[in-house]
Parts: C-alpha cells; sequence; structure tokens
C-alpha cells in the first residue's frame, strides 16, 4: 500500500499508479465532445422540393457542458475506485517476508472472538495486499507443523477457526513456531493474544504459559512482531459451584481487576429453561467474588448450567452435575409387610415426605442384603435404616466400606433396634429404650434442648412443642458429647453422629415416625435432614476423589454427551472428544472438550476451569512494548462507495440521454448511454486490472498442454546430446511397436527437464544415466520422488551391462552416479525381477528383459512376500513400482532411425534379442499404464469356472 | 435503412460522348438496347389482339366513298367487290409522331439499395423499349430536339447515339420548352424534381399548339419513402445544397408530404394539359411502366385524337 495521506486524511490507495488515468481525463472530455456523431451524409435529389422544410428540432450538436461534467465525473470516480482508495487503511506489517499469525483461540478470546477475527483479518488483509503468504495459527488447537497458506486460505482457514472450549496451551506450539521461523528468516509474527492465563488451584500459572511470552520473543530474534491485545483481559470466568447450605454458590474469576466488575449468573435447567439469577460484583480490585442462587432446594436440583449474562465463552459457564446437586437416599425400613397396607404407619413415609424435596429417593424392597447391596451399586449417598434390628456380618461389612468411601449411614431407633447388639451405631447404645411420660413412668415428655453451636443443627429452631416420650438410650461415654448433635432438655442425646473413614453414621434416637415422638411432623426434622444430607454432599465428592485414587476405577470412563464449543453454547461433541474417567479427574483439553459426559439420568460435568481454577493475566514479559490495541480503527474500502455513486451517476446520465434526446413518440434515443457505455467499458477493464495479478495462474506452457492431451512417454534430457538422441528415437520406436501390437498409440515421446518441467502428465519416465552429464539437481530429486510417490514410475537405465563385470567388482561411472542420485530420494526396497512378477506378464510372457544388452539385471520394487497356501502364478504389489533399474541400455535396442532400420546394434548372441527387448518395453509400458490388472487377470479361469457351475 | 449511391457521371450518358470513349459506347449501348429489346419483345406479348398493321402496308381502313371526294381516292378493287364504292384510307398519311425525352440530369443518376436500376439507366431503357416497341407498331418516333422522327428498324440505337452525343442536352431538367405539332405526341422520361411553376411553364409551351402527350414518372423508392433517422445530413447532388437534419426520422413526415403534394400537383398540371401521368418506382420491373404507357399511347389512338 501506498500510502498518499491528503491533507491528513487517513486516505491511501492501493494501487495509487491508476490514478494516472485521470490525466486522460481531457481526452475524455474531447472525445464525450465530438457526440453526438458525425450524421450520415446522404445525397438526396428530391432535397430541392424540401430545401425549404426546417426541421422541427434539431439535437444540439454539442453535448451540453453539465452532462459533459456529468460524465467525467462518472469517468473519474471510476478511476479513483480502480485505484483502490481506502479510509484508514490498513497498517502494512513490516518487512516483506511470510507473515506468522498466532491466534489466541482458548475459551478467554471468545467473548470478544469477532473483535479478535476482525483483527487477524486485518492483518491478513495487509499480508494479502502486499502478497505476503501468511501461517494462520490457532494456539489453543494441537500443535504441527506450520504452513504457509496464501492470503485467500489463510482467509477460509481464520474463518473456520474458532475458540476451543479449554485453555490454550500456548507453550505447546513454541517448537513448532521455532522451527517455522527456522525455515522463514524473513518472517514477521503477528499475535492476537487475549492476555488471559489460568493459574490452577494451588499450582498457579504453569510455567510453560506464563513464560510463553518471554520464549516467543527470544525466538523471533530480530524479526518483527506484533502483538494485538486490549489493554487489560476482560475475560470473566465461573470456576466451580457448590450447593451449600444457603444456596449454589458460584465462584466468578477475572483476570484484571479493571474487568467487569460486576454482573448477573444465570442459571438454566438441562433444558435451558431459565431458573434464576443471582448478581455478582468484584471487590475493589479483587479477582475473585461469589455470587448465590437463593433458590428452593429443589429448584436449585435442576440447575444444570450457571452461565455469565453477557458473557459468550465457555470459561463462562460452569456445569452443575449430581455431585454438586440432589443426594439419592436410599430408604430401608426393618417394618414388616404388613405396613405396606398401611402407609401412614409406614416409617418411611415421614422420611420419604422430608426428603423429597431435595433428594431422590429410593426405596428398594426386598431381603435387607440384597437391598443394600442395590443401594450402594444406585450409588446412593445416604442409607436411611429406620428400626433395623440385626443386620447380618455381610451386610454390615457392606455398610461398613460404604460408610468408609463417605456415605452416610442414617439411622432411626426402633423396637427392634432397642433390643439388639448394634455395632453400625454412632454411641454405644444400652438395651432396651427408655419411656417418658407413659403410664408407668414418673417423668414428663421431654422437649429438645437448644441445638448446640458447634453441631450441625446450628440456628435451627428447637421448637418446645416438640416431646419425646420414648428413646433409646446411649451408654456414657467420654466421646458422648462430641458425638452429639442434638440433645433432649435432659441432657440425653437425640442425635448422636460418629464418623467412620470418610463418611458419617447418624442416628436419631427416636423412630422415624411418630409413635416415640412427635419429631418427625415437625418442620424442624425436614431441616434436620437437609442439613445431614448437605453434609454427605461432602463426603460424596471426597468419596469420588478417594476413588480416582483406586486403580481399578479410573478405568471406568464415560463419554461425551453434550459439549461446549468456544462460545459456551452446547453442541453435539466433536469426533475428536474422547470420553473421560467417570471420577471428573481430567480436566477440560483439546481432547476433553468442556461439557457433558456420561448418560442423560447421570451426566458428569466437565469445565473448563475447575474448582479453585483462578484466570490471571499473562506475563507479556518483554513483549509488552509491542502491544498494540485490538481494535484499529475501521479500515474502510472506499472502492464499493464510489463504484456505487458511479453507477447512480450513469443511471442518471442515462435517463438525462432519454430525456434530451428520445421523447418523440416514447421512443428512447441512447445518444447518452452509447456515449457513457465507453466509459463504464474502460471502468470495467481499469478495475479488472490490479485484480489481475492475484488470480492469474502459472500459465499451462505448450509442452504441458500437449503432454495432457496425448500419453506419451518421457525421458529425461541428460545433457548428453547423444544419449538424449537415443533415448529419443528409443522411445519413438517403442512408440511404433506400441502403436503397431497394442491398442496404446502414444505421441511423439517428449523429453523432460525433472527440475523444471511438470511430471505429472507422464506415466513412465525413461532415465538414462549418463556418466558425464551433470548430476541431477536437488529440486530435480525432489521432484522425482514427488513424482514416483504420487504413482509415476521411472526407469533408471545405466547402460552399462557391457562394462559391468570389467571393473572387478567397482561399480561402473554410470552405476555410481545412479547410487548417488537414489541416495538422495525415497527408493523402496527393490529386488531383481521374480519370475513371478506381474511385470513379466503384463502383455508378453517374458523371463528377461534385455536391451542392447541381455546379461543386466532388472530390479523393481520388492513385492510382500509369497502368501502361503496355493502358489499362485503371478504376483504383485499394491501399487506399480515406482522404480524399474536396468543396465541393458534398452533405448539403444528400442531406437530405429528414419527408415525403420535399428540405430544399435544388439550385444549378445540371440538374434531375437531385439525384439525380446521391444517385447520387455511394452511390458513395461503395460506395466505402468494397467497396474496389477494383469495379476488379477489371472483369476478369470477360476471366475469363470465358479460362474459356471 | 436504406443505402443510396450516387452513379459516376457518366452513367448519365448512355455511351459518352467522348469520342475517346468509343469502346465503352460499344461496350455500354449494346446492353442498354438489348435489354430495351428484351423490354419491347415482352411487351409486344404483353398486349395480344391490338390490332396492328404489317410493315410496308399503308392501308389503314375503307370506307364508303361520300359525294364530292376525289374520285382518285376510290379503292377500286375492294369496291368492285360489292356494289358500294369504298375509300381507302391511308393511315400512314395521318401519322402521328412520337416524341421521346429522356431526363439525363444529375438527379437522375441515382440509386437507393432498394431499386433494382439506377433511374437514368430505367429511364433510358424504357425510352429505348418503348421506342423500339412503337417504331415496330408502326409509329414514328423521334427524340426531342435531338432526332427527328422517323420508323428506323433501328431506333433505337440511334436515339442512343443520340443521347450520347447531346452533352449539352444532359443537364437539362425538364425538356426543351418548344411547341409542337398538334400531331406530335411527346412521352417525357424523368423524375421532374423542379419546381411545379417550371414545370408548368414548360408544358404549356409543349402543348401550346396542341400536343397532348405522356410523362413517365421515374421515382426511386427511397424518394417516396424517407426511410432514414437519425442524424443526417441530406445533399442535392444537384445543387449541392446542403440540409442537416439532427433527426432525419421526424424531418421525413414532413417531406413525404411536401413529395405527395408536388406528385399531386404535378398531376393537375398535366391533366390540364391533357397529358397523362404514369409513375413508376425503380423497384419495380420497367415493363410494368412500359406496358401502361403503351395501354396509354393505345388508347388514345383509339379513342381518336
Amino acid at each position: 500500500m501506498f500510502g498518499l495521506d491528503f491533507l491528513g486524511l487517513p486516505l491511501a490507495f492501493a494501487a495509487p499508479l491508476t490514478l494516472l488515468a485521470l490525466a486522460g481525463l481531457p481526452a475524455l472530455w474531447l472525445l464525450l465532445r465530438i457526440t453526438p456523431p458525425a450524421p450520415r451524409r446522404i445525397a438526396f435529389p428530391p432535397l430541392r422540393l424540401a430545401l425549404d422544410l426546417a426541421p422541427h428540432r434539431q439535437t444540439p450538436a454539442r453535448t451540453p457542458w453539465w452532462l459533459l461534467l456529468l460524465r467525467l465525473l462518472i469517468a473519474a470516480l471510476i478511476i479513483l475506485a480502480a485505484a483502490w482508495p481506502a479510509w484508514n487503511p490498513l497498517p502494512a506489517m513490516p518487512g516483506n517476508g511470510p507473515v506468522l499469525l498466532l491466534l489466541d483461540n482458548g475459551f478467554s478470546a471468545a467473548n470478544d472472538w469477532p473483535a479478535r477475527v476482525s483483527a487477524a483479518r486485518d492483518i491478513l488483509a495487509s499480508a494479502s495486499r502486499d502478497k505476503r503468504p501468511v501461517a494462520l495459527v490457532g494456539l489453543a488447537d494441537a500443535p504441527g507443523d506450520i504452513a504457509l497458506d496464501s492470503g485467500a486460505d489463510a482467509g477460509e482457514r481464520l474463518r473456520a477457526l474458532e475458540p476451543r472450549p479449554h485453555v490454550a496451551e500456548r507453550a505447546a506450539h513454541l517448537e513448532s513456531i521455532r522451527r517455522f521461523l527456522d525455515s522463514h528468516a524473513d518472517a514477521a509474527i503477528a499475535w492476537v493474544g487475549d492476555g488471559t492465563a489460568v493459574s490452577a488451584a494451588g499450582a498457579g500459572i504453569a510455567d510453560a504459559e506464563a513464560t510463553f511470552a518471554a520464549r516467543l520473543d527470544a525466538l523471533r530474534g530480530a524479526r518483527a512482531l506484533d502483538v494485538r491485545a486490549e489493554p487489560f483481559a476482560g475475560a470473566l470466568a465461573l470456576a466451580g459451584s457448590r450447593n451449600t447450605r444457603d444456596g449454589l454458590e458460584v465462584t466468578v474469576t477475572r483476570a484484571d481487576p479493571r474487568a467487569p466488575a460486576q454482573g448477573r449468573l444465570r442459571a438454566v435447567d438441562f433444558r435451558s429453561l431459565p431458573l434464576g439469577e443471582a448478581a455478582f460484583a468484584f471487590g475493589d480490585g479483587a479477582t475473585e467474588a461469589t455470587a448465590l442462587f437463593d433458590l428452593p432446594i429443589e429448584i436449585r436440583n435442576a440447575v444444570a448450567r450457571v452461565d455469565i449474562a453477557g458473557q459468550a465463552s465457555a470459561g463462562a459457564v460452569t456445569l452443575v452435575d449430581d455431585r454438586q446437586r440432589r443426594h439419592r437416599v436410599g430408604l430401608i425400613s426393618g417394618a414388616g409387610a404388613d405396613t405396606a397396607s398401611q402407609p401412614l404407619l409406614s416409617p418411611t413415609f415421614y422420611l420419604a415426605r422430608a426428603l423429597e424435596p431435595f433428594a431422590e429417593l429410593r426405596e428398594p424392597r426386598g431381603a435387607l442384603p440384597d437391598v443394600v447391596a442395590r443401594l450402594i451399586d444406585e450409588n446412593a449417598t445416604v442409607i436411611a435404616l429406620t428400626d433395623i434390628g440385626v443386620i447380618d456380618r455381610q451386610t454390615a461389612a457392606k455398610l461398613e466400606a460404604f460408610v468408609e468411601r463417605g456415605g452416610v449411614l442414617l439411622r432411626f431407633a426402633g423396637p427392634r433396634m432397642a433390643n439388639s447388639d448394634e455395632t453400625l451405631v454412632p454411641v454405644r447404645l444400652r438395651q432396651g429404650e427408655r419411656t417418658i411420660g407413659g403410664a408407668l413412668s414418673w417423668d414428663t415428655p421431654k422437649t429438645l434442648a437448644p441445638f448446640p453451636e458447634t453441631g450441625p443443627f446450628q440456628g435451627l429452631d428447637a421448637p418446645q412443642e416438640i416431646t419425646v416420650m420414648r428413646q433409646v438410650l446411649a451408654e456414657p461415654d467420654a466421646d458422648l458429647n462430641r458425638r452429639t448433635w442434638a440433645a433432649l432438655s435432659d441432657g440425653t442425646p437425640i442425635v448422636t453422629a460418629d464418623r467412620r473413614g470418610e463418611g458419617l453414621i447418624v442416628l436419631v434416637h427416636v423412630t422415624a415416625d411418630s409413635t416415640w415422638s412427635n419429631l418427625p411432623l415437625s418442620g424442624t426434622f425436614v431441616e434436620m435432614l437437609r442439613r445431614i444430607i448437605a453434609m454427605a454432599g461432602r463426603h460424596a465428592a471426597a468419596q469420588d476423589n478417594t476413588a480416582a485414587d483406586a486403580p481399578g476405577a479410573s478405568a471406568e470412563t464415560v463419554s461425551p454427551l453434550r459439549v461446549l464449543d468456544g462460545f459456551g453454547a452446547f453442541r453435539s461433541p466433536p469426533a475428536t472428544a474422547r470420553p473421560v474417567p467417570r471420577n471428573g479427574a481430567v480436566s477440560a483439553s483439546r481432547d476433553h472438550p468442556a461439557g457433558f459426559y456420561g448418560t442423560n439420568e447421570a451426566p458428569l460435568a466437565l469445565n473448563v476451569l475447575r474448582d479453585g481454577d483462578r484466570l490471571a493475566p499473562l506475563d507479556l514479559g518483554p513483549l509488552a512494548g509491542a502491544v498494540k490495541p485490538l481494535s484499529s480503527p475501521q479500515s474502510f474500502d472506499l472502492r464499493l462507495p464510489l463504484l456505487l455513486a458511479a453507477l447512480v451517476l450513469f443511471m442518471a446520465d442515462t435517463l438525462i440521454g432519454a430525456l434530451l434526446g428520445g421523447r418523440r413518440r416514447g421512443r428512447l434515443t441512447y445518444a447518452g448511454a452509447g456515449s457513457a457505455l465507453p466509459v463504464l467499458l474502460l471502468a470495467a477493464a481499469l478495475l479488472a486490472l490490479p485484480a489481475a495479478p492475484s488470480l492469474a495462474q502459472a500459465p499451462l506452457s505448450d509442452i504441458d498442454r500437449q503432454a495432457a492431451l496425448h500419453t506419451r512417454l518421457a525421458y529425461v534430457l541428460t545433457g548428453n546430446g547423444e544419449v538424449d538422441e537415443t533415448s529419443r528415437a528409443g522411445l519413438a520406436g517403442l512408440g511404433q511397436e506400441l502403436a503397431f501390437r497394442t491398442s496404446f498409440e502414444p505421441a511423439d515421446p517428449v523429453g523432460v527437464d525433472p527440475a523444471t518441467d511438470e511430471l505429472a502428465f507422464y506415466p513412465l519416465i525413461y532415465w538414462p544415466i549418463a556418466a558425464d552429464a551433470p548430476p541431477a539437481s536437488e529440486a530435480a530429486l525432489r521432484k522425482i520422488d514427488a513424482y514416483m510417490k504420487a504413482g509415476g514410475t521411472v526407469i533408471f537405465d545405466t547402460r552399462d551391462a557391457w562394462s559391468q563385470g570389467a571393473g572387478g567388482g567397482s561399480p561402473t561411472p554410470e552405476t555410481a552416479r545412479l547410487r548417488q542420485m537414489l541416495a538422495g530420494i525415497d527408493v523402496p526396497e527393490l529386488e531383481p525381477v521374480p519370475p513371478d512378477h506381474v511385470l513379466t506378464k503384463t502383455f508378453f510372457l517374458m523371463d528377461h528383459f534385455p536391451g542392447r544388452y541381455a546379461t543386466g539385471q532388472t530390479w523393481v520394487e520388492a513385492l510382500p512376500p509369497a502368501p502361503e497356501g496355493e502358489p499362485r502364478p503371478v504376483r504383485s504389489g499394491d501399487n506399480v513400482s515406482p522404480i524399474i533399474i536396468t543396465a541393458n541400455d534398452l533405448a539403444a535396442a528400442w531406437a530405429l532411425d528414419d527408415f525403420g532400420n535399428p540405430l544399435y546394434p544388439t550385444v549378445g548372441a540371440d538374434p531375437d534379442q531385439r525384439e525380446m527387448a521391444a517385447r520387455g518395453g511394452m511390458n513395461m509400458v503395460m506395466y505402468v499404464l494397467t497396474g496389477s490388472y494383469k495379476a488379477d487377470q489371472v483369476h478369470v479361469p477360476a471366475l469363470l469356472d465358479r460362474l459356471g457351475q | 435503412m436504406a443505402q443510396v449511391a450516387i452513379l459516376p457521371d457518366r452513367s448519365r450518358f448512355p455511351g459518352t460522348g467522348e469520342r475517346g470513349r468509343a469502346r465503352e459506347l460499344a461496350a455500354r449501348l449494346p446492353r442498354l438496347v438489348l435489354e430495351a429489346r428484351r423490354v419491347a419483345t415482352s411487351l409486344a406479348h404483353g398486349i395480344h389482339g391490338r390490332r396492328r398493321a404489317g410493315p410496308g402496308e399503308s392501308f389503314w381502313q375503307f370506307r364508303p366513298f361520300t359525294s364530292g371526294e376525289s374520285a382518285s381516292r376510290i379503292d377500286w378493287r375492294r369496291s368492285a367487290r360489292d356494289s358500294k364504292l369504298y375509300v381507302r384510307e391511308r393511315e400512314w398519311e395521318a401519322a402521328q409522331t412520337i416524341e421521346l425525352w429522356i431526363d439525363r440530369s444529375v438527379s437522375m443518376a441515382f440509386a437507393s439499395s432498394l431499386a433494382r436500376a439506377p433511374k437514368v439507366e430505367r429511364a433510358v431503357v424504357l425510352g429505348l423499349a418503348l421506342a423500339d416497341t412503337l417504331v415496330a407498331a408502326g409509329e414514328r418516333v423521334g427524340c426531342l430536339g435531338l432526332l427527328a422522327p422517323r420508323a428506323s428498324r433501328h431506333i433505337s440505337e440511334q436515339i442512343a447515339e443520340a443521347l450520347a452525343a447531346d452533352v449539352a442536352g444532359a443537364d437539362r431538367d425538364l425538356p426543351p420548352a418548344a411547341p409542337l405539332r398538334q400531331r406530335s405526341e411527346p412521352l417525357l422520361i424523368g423524375d421532374f424534381l423542379v419546381p411545379l411553376q417550371d414545370i408548368e411553364e414548360t408544358i404549356s409551351f409543349i402543348a401550346s399548339n396542341g400536343a397532348r402527350g405522356h410523362v413517365l414518372l421515374v421515382v426511386d423508392p427511397v424518394e417516396e419513402t424517407f426511410p432514414f433517422s437519425g442524424q443526417t445530413e441530406l445533399i442535392d447532388p444537384e445543387s449541392g445544397a446542403r440540409l442537416h437534419l439532427g433527426d432525419a426520422a421526424g424531418w421525413g413526415e414532413d417531406y413525404r408530404r411536401r413529395f405527395q403534394a408536388h406528385r399531386e400537383g404535378l398531376r393537375a398540371i398535366l391533366t390540364r394539359y391533357g397529358f397523362t401521368l404514369t409513375v413508376h418506382h425503380t423497384d419495380r420491373p420497367a415493363s410494368e411502366a412500359a406496358l401502361r404507357v403503351l395501354t396509354l399511347l393505345a388508347s388514345r389512338r383509339n379513342g381518336g385524337a
């Protein structure tokens, strides 16, 4: 871009040379002035009679000046448009080599993604304007080799790039960036960054990420580096949620204290129906805030996802799964089956009513051991046993293990329990229960004492109308006080609990129905249960963590269900998403995008930020000075408006022309249009000019066009005139034989220089090795290598079979040259043509491939070993051998002069050697053209045989 | 849109007067003469049942002898066949002469792409053909001011030679204004693109002794229809006058009206002096006009002059 600052205006022309056309406007003035065109002259004898007939109205001989001015204005507008003017032109990238464009596309870049893409697009546009190739790297994508693209391709890739629902691992790209910069010394670097890093809980920012900027700076050396970033990282993110007693608590984190200080969170359920909103506000300078959803527990339990309103980023979403949510409570009743007919007498009835709002209840029927095993299998976090007397040892062991792993065993007393010897209880119990206030008792029923300040029931009301008439009693114990969560007014424990391993055993010393106490009828009972179960939540999470340590547990994985994209919207999981362990011990990454895993019934949430992760500003270190703002003033291409204006003026001109020249009898004359049309055509041509170079492809050379139209054999020009002529004559002779005997009629052979010519058109290239010819260049070898890889076949002919033995074991110069050459090519394993190779059967049945000499060995790509079993008459690989090496000087045997006589005598005793050489050549050509077809053909008799049956 | 062309000047001289162009004359005349003959032949075949006398026969009709006539006029051979006396009337004595005049002015050297032939060529062909036919029919044909009336079998060649030799007369738009004898029947072929009063003056002179004749108007179709449009500059080949038209199509309307008025005026003048008017368009075959002229001539004979 040649910036032309007009009067300080940010206006520039990309093709300022076009402005020279403005000098042509005076010529256009003259051109337009002579319109309308000179009149037709017609000799007309009767004119004498009508000479006095004055014309009605004469078209003015001169276009009116204002119309002329209008047309000149059209032309000027078009020329200006062709000069590609731009308002606020894009600043050019420094240097003139390729541009390496790094783009942060982690979740933290998602919120202002359009701005980032627009910044990246500006860089692309300025690079493609200067015809510089661009390498585009998304820093959250998998690191890999960095390829250069043209500007248009890079634009496509940029369009395809999207923010990822995980943390960008920038440091992983440093190695490929280093490789790229090593091979492109003149590259310029641009980094559109989001300036955000994630400090993991307890670990802080990973060293590799924290030093990314410094290491990038070290890598770039003296190259230009352009960092585009906001002045501060404005991303907000949610770092986990906790279902606490007061509500759903969500942690909001920000990287920079200047980021938005307050906002609202939105909670939705699994079907995206909004459930509630909560405000959050950061303290002054704080980077962490908490929002509390004060929702009824049942609604809270339905929350599946919390996000920050107005922040479109996977990081601004935290998904809530069962671990933060309701608990599965298994209810087991010791009462007999007869209670089923009297549900109001069933002890579980009160429990179920109390627990329903915030827990998922399971009440399986059956024998106690089965029921317990089932509940544990179903992942219940709380098992409530009501009046279970004796627990068999096996079940007790299971329950013990359940509690050890973090489950809560909630027991209610009852007549059965009072008379059994208990193990799974928090305190030692006295045999029998005490009855208060009964007919035989002295005491009045006891009421609840206020809940202890240290216990989980702190703050709950202890209403005086709750009375306890019977209870089981704990043996006095030194620990009894500590284990007591609630007591009666006389100090007798009414709720005791004991920690076992990770879990709890809680015993309520009354029944779960109202026979012993009216506690189950009170609201306090509900609150108490809720608190107990909330404790189970914490322990359930701990349970998962414990399980993760067990080697066996981590093998269990769940597959992705719905994952987040970088913008925090749900979508179906991509093919690359891989299952995560059920314990959720992994963090979101490329393989494990954030989202829900598992099944719809029990989804597992994987969040971008785990509990405790915090956003942190990325230290730009030495690059801090190079930071430019993300949004440059909007560059505006003025071509379109100018052209539109020209078009509108042109339409006006046409209208004026029609009004001036064509009102007669409603017929329009197009004199005006006719004169402005050339101007428009000129405009189109001018506009096409700047675009033309970028559209132009390398023109197809004449040789290539010919080669593409006719199949022809090719030989490599060695530079040795005699060898080249022999090759040409040989291939021409072979071509004659082919046309004569086969249906393949090749066009004239063509000599190619593998370094410069396009080889893709030739099925077969004959390469005679001349020791005195200059060695093939590196470029030629690369192209030959690519040609062979792409399915072409090269016949290397050392032409030295005659002299091979003479050197006493030392290779001939040609062989040495061939070895030196093949050292630079990826040559497959070779073997002498085996007798069952398809090459020996493609057209003629051959056993060897003589040329001018018959003694040389012919080598081809080694076939895979013959399969076991029935021997097959012919074998072939999957592909045509990309290489055939011979020493027999094939071309010399094929070569004929203009009269069809052989050019060179054959060396050998066999009078048919020339014929055999031609047949061998035809076999090679057929082999190259038909591949393994002949090898498959051998099955035809068997197939026909089978069809016949 | 029609194309027009001004023919080279010499085309107005069927066989130029220049001695040096004798060869061209020889080459050109036979063509015109042959063309004229061809037209004449088709005319002879075209009008059947026309009474005409054979060559060399002077007899026209017998009529009963009226007393007082010279007895020498009695045709005795006829009278001998019955009892009445008959007089042989000799028509040839009263034979009228056809005075031909062909306009060869500059305006005649004009042909549009719509026409089959240039106006002058068509006029000459028509004139020669009519002369040939009339002579064959026993009429005496002359050329007004050039050739005395005669009944030569080679009348067309003679007229052609006379026309070729007449350089001065080639610029005349109108026939020489000299009175003709009553028995002369002028046949004027031309385009008559001159002011009406000039035509009337000339015609009145010619007819001043009672001669009545025929006018064959040769018109190029372009002259009538004026199929031009757009920016046009019209040039009068005769005077060199120019007229610039911004929009020829619009002007053409007026022109056609004017041209028609001129035609009507011409017709009125001719009618007043007992002339007939035959309009011939050069995009039509020549024989059409020739037939009509012959019919007019014949009807005048039959009608009795």
